[in-house]
């Protein structure tokens, strides 16, 4: 089918890439901007604007929430197909309590499982959540939407497709094909390290964007590979789930096998019993930590079958001073605090996976290395923009002659993918310090109008792109890129004036605290606007040069 | 604190060392220093240089953290210097000239 293996490789790269490059832009945008999602939530949420807090004692501040937590309606109501006859009205058993923090959360996240009565299948649980100051036990406002961390991070794994898990799919899809357009890639490119260093921009705009494209590709190398390949590990379960489906029978065997193993029940007793001290056991547990040379806080707390005679507690040190995600859980029984498992060291396949797990999801304390993570990411998008840009340029004018319109097609969704998704993401926090402190009756819920406005800003970002791509078909530049740079540098220094307004938290107060969470974000976007007014000039500049160029002029870039 | 001068120093060294292995190239070597002269014997020079030099980022960066986030550290660091290096080559060649011992026909 093709004269040799690189052409193979070349044709490979250029059309898997073109195809799921729209879907690797947002799952490396939104990747980059989830390394600082809980600080993305401290933007978003005003009231929880104060220092990380260490996991707050249980038997005075979180076991009254726990008691009081209930399933909201939304979930009962999802429920209701699964359960034979009514749904109750309060659930009194509940089946497992956990508390989740990370050294950057001020506020505390809570879950409580509940059996359901009369489910189809008995193993069916129903969940409710909370947020919490850690400080005082005092809820938070359940409509207040977690932007970094329950919709950007979201949104980078999943697309927030939930539907059959679509989403999942589509960027595994995308994954496999980013780890097959990195060594076509590498395949394809000549001068791997003759050209390490070599960016042009004073040559064509075809050479220039292909050096970018190298540039941006080439060095964040290992970065790419590692975040794609750790990204299907991470999920493997999903893509593979053999123990739900063919294994089924034996899943459950695993279960009991291993509950007699570590000796924590799989079931409850059936037996009521009280809940002795947790934070005695807690602190057994951190003296065991520390006997090990590894002292430190802990990350996750969770109590399984709570007030039932086969209760045990689990207490997970917070993984901050390494890579591999591990836990060193310390099992406890519930009703007297007797120990009942010491996790051991983890085997080696099991440190491999904790390791590739942890490198991804990152819950070390590491200031440097999570920039550099989003260096890594913005890399990505780099490289893949200036994919679509490349793919463009070197088609336009043959498509132009031609009369298709392939290329404007292709650059209207570059534009949409690139600089649209930029507008939607400054869009959501926009809505999110406009909309009202209280909402008027009868409105969707906050977080959902929260979401509306970052997905209706980017179909009008899509729609502008599509209007103006005219020019392209005649082989010019879409005036829609240095529009919508123009349009990032408006709402960017929009959403920071905004902030300022509605909280009084502007620059030089959060400088001097300072208040990294959102000193950070804010100059963060102020980054981006002045990025994008160079952008915008720039592109400007080289939109008139082509216009005024004689049309038809040979180009340097052979191939690719 | 000295945690955070060591990473610092470490991003230091990797890009000197990424400095002086773009050095060794004929190409980069142009850009930076004009017509001074450049022979096989210092190209040699600078790729031992460089190499040494991003040997001596990691080291820092292993003196810092866990080996296992030590290698992370250092491999993103790499990236961020050579990112450095190619748009110093790009918009200021000059500058990279200062990595360039005696260029200037001097010993």
């Amino acid at each position: 089918m093709f004269q040799n293996f690189r052409l193979s490789m070349a044709w490979l790269h250029t059309w898997f890439g073109l195809a799921l490059g729209f879907v690797l832009m947002v799952v490396f945008f939104f990747g980059a901007l989830s390394v600082f999602d809980r600080e993305i939530d401290r933007w978003a949420i005003p009231s929880s604007r104060v220092e990380p807090q260490p996991m707050p004692s249980f038997d005075r501040v979180l076991r009254p929430v726990f008691e009081a937590m209930q399933p909201n309606r939304k979930s009962v109501d999802a429920m209701r197909s699964e359960v034979n006859g009514p749904m109750p009205e309060r659930f009194d058993t509940p089946r497992r309590w956990g508390a989740y923090t990370t050294h950057r959360d001020p506020v505390l996240g809570l879950f409580a499982g509940f059996e359901v009565p009369n489910a189809k299948d008995p193993e069916t649980a129903i969940w409710a959540s909370r947020t919490i100051d850690p400080r005082t036990g005092a809820s938070l406002p359940e409509d207040r939407l977690k932007i970094g961390s329950q919709f950007f991070y979201p949104l980078h794994y999943s697309l927030t497709f939930t539907w059959k898990d679509l989403g999942y799919w589509i960027v595994g899809l995308a994954a496999l094909v980013m780890l097959a357009a990195l060594v076509s890639g590498v395949v394809m490119h000549r001068k791997i390290f003759r050209e390490l260093f070599t960016f042009r921009p004073g040559k064509s705009r075809q050479r220039s964007l292909l050096d970018l494209h190298n540039l941006t590709g080439v060095v964040a190398l290992p970065f790419h590979f590692f975040f794609a390949f750790t990204g299907l590990v991470i999920f493997a379960s999903i893509y593979f789930p053999v123990t739900h489906t063919q294994l089924e029978p034996l899943h459950e065997l695993h279960e009991k096998l291993d509950s007699e193993e570590t000796g924590l029940p799989h079931e409850r007793a059936g037996i009521a019993a009280p809940i002795a001290s947790v934070d005695a056991m807690v602190a057994e547990a951190q003296r065991r930590w520390a006997a090990r040379g590894m002292a430190g806080e802990v990350g996750f707390l969770a109590v399984q079958f709570p007030k039932d005679a086969n209760g045990y507690v689990s207490v997970y040190r917070a993984g901050t001073d390494r890579i591999a995600l591990t836990g060193e859980g310390i099992h406890f029984k519930a009703s007297t605090g007797e120990l009942l498992r010491e996790e051991p060291p983890s085997s080696a396949v099991d440190s491999l996976n904790e390791f590739l797990t942890g490198l991804h999801l990152q819950h070390f304390r590491h200031w440097l290395l999570r920039w550099l993570y989003v260096l890594g990411g913005l890399a990505g998008c780099a490289c893949i923009a200036t994919g679509f840009l490349f793919f463009v340029e070197k088609r336009k004018k043959q498509h132009a002659r031609a009369g298709s319109q392939g290329s404007r097609i292709v650059d209207a969704l570059g534009v949409t993918t690139v600089t649209g998704m930029m507008i939607a993401a400054l869009g959501i926090l926009i809505a999110n310090r406009l909309l009202p402190d209280v909402l008027p009756a009868g409105w969707p819920e906050r977080g959902d109008l929260e979401r509306y406005a970052f997905w209706g800003t980017w179909v009008l970002a899509m729609a502008h792109a599509f209007w103006r791509s005219a020019p392209v078909a005649q082989g010019q530049v879409n005036p829609a890129w240095h529009e919508q740079c123009r349009g990032i540098v408006v709402l960017a220094v929009t959403a920071v004036l905004l902030n300022w307004l509605t909280t009084g938290d502007h620059l030089v107060k959060t400088l001097a605290e300072p208040y990294w969470p959102v000193a950070g974000v804010d100059l963060f976007l102020l980054a981006s606007a002045g990025i994008a007014a160079l952008a915008a000039r720039k592109i400007r500049r080289k939109a008139k040069e082509t216009a005024h160029a004689r049309p038809g002029k040979p180009t340097e870039a052979a191939h690719a | 604190m000295p945690d955070a001068l060591m990473l610092a120093a470490a991003l230091l060294a990797a890009g000197t060392g990424m400095g002086w292995l773009a050095l060794a190239m004929d190409v980069h070597w142009e850009q930076a220093c004009g017509d001074a002269p450049h022979s096989p014997a210092r190209a040699q020079g600078l790729r031992i240089a460089g190499a040494l030099s991003l040997g001596v980022s990691l080291g820092l960066c292993l003196a810092v953290d866990h080996p296992s986030m030590a290698a992370l550290v250092w491999v993103m660091i790499l990236a961020a210097a050579t990112l450095v290096v190619a748009f110093t080559l790009t918009w200021r060649p000059r500058w990279l000239a200062v990595l360039a011992w005696g260029a200037d026909g001097k010993p």
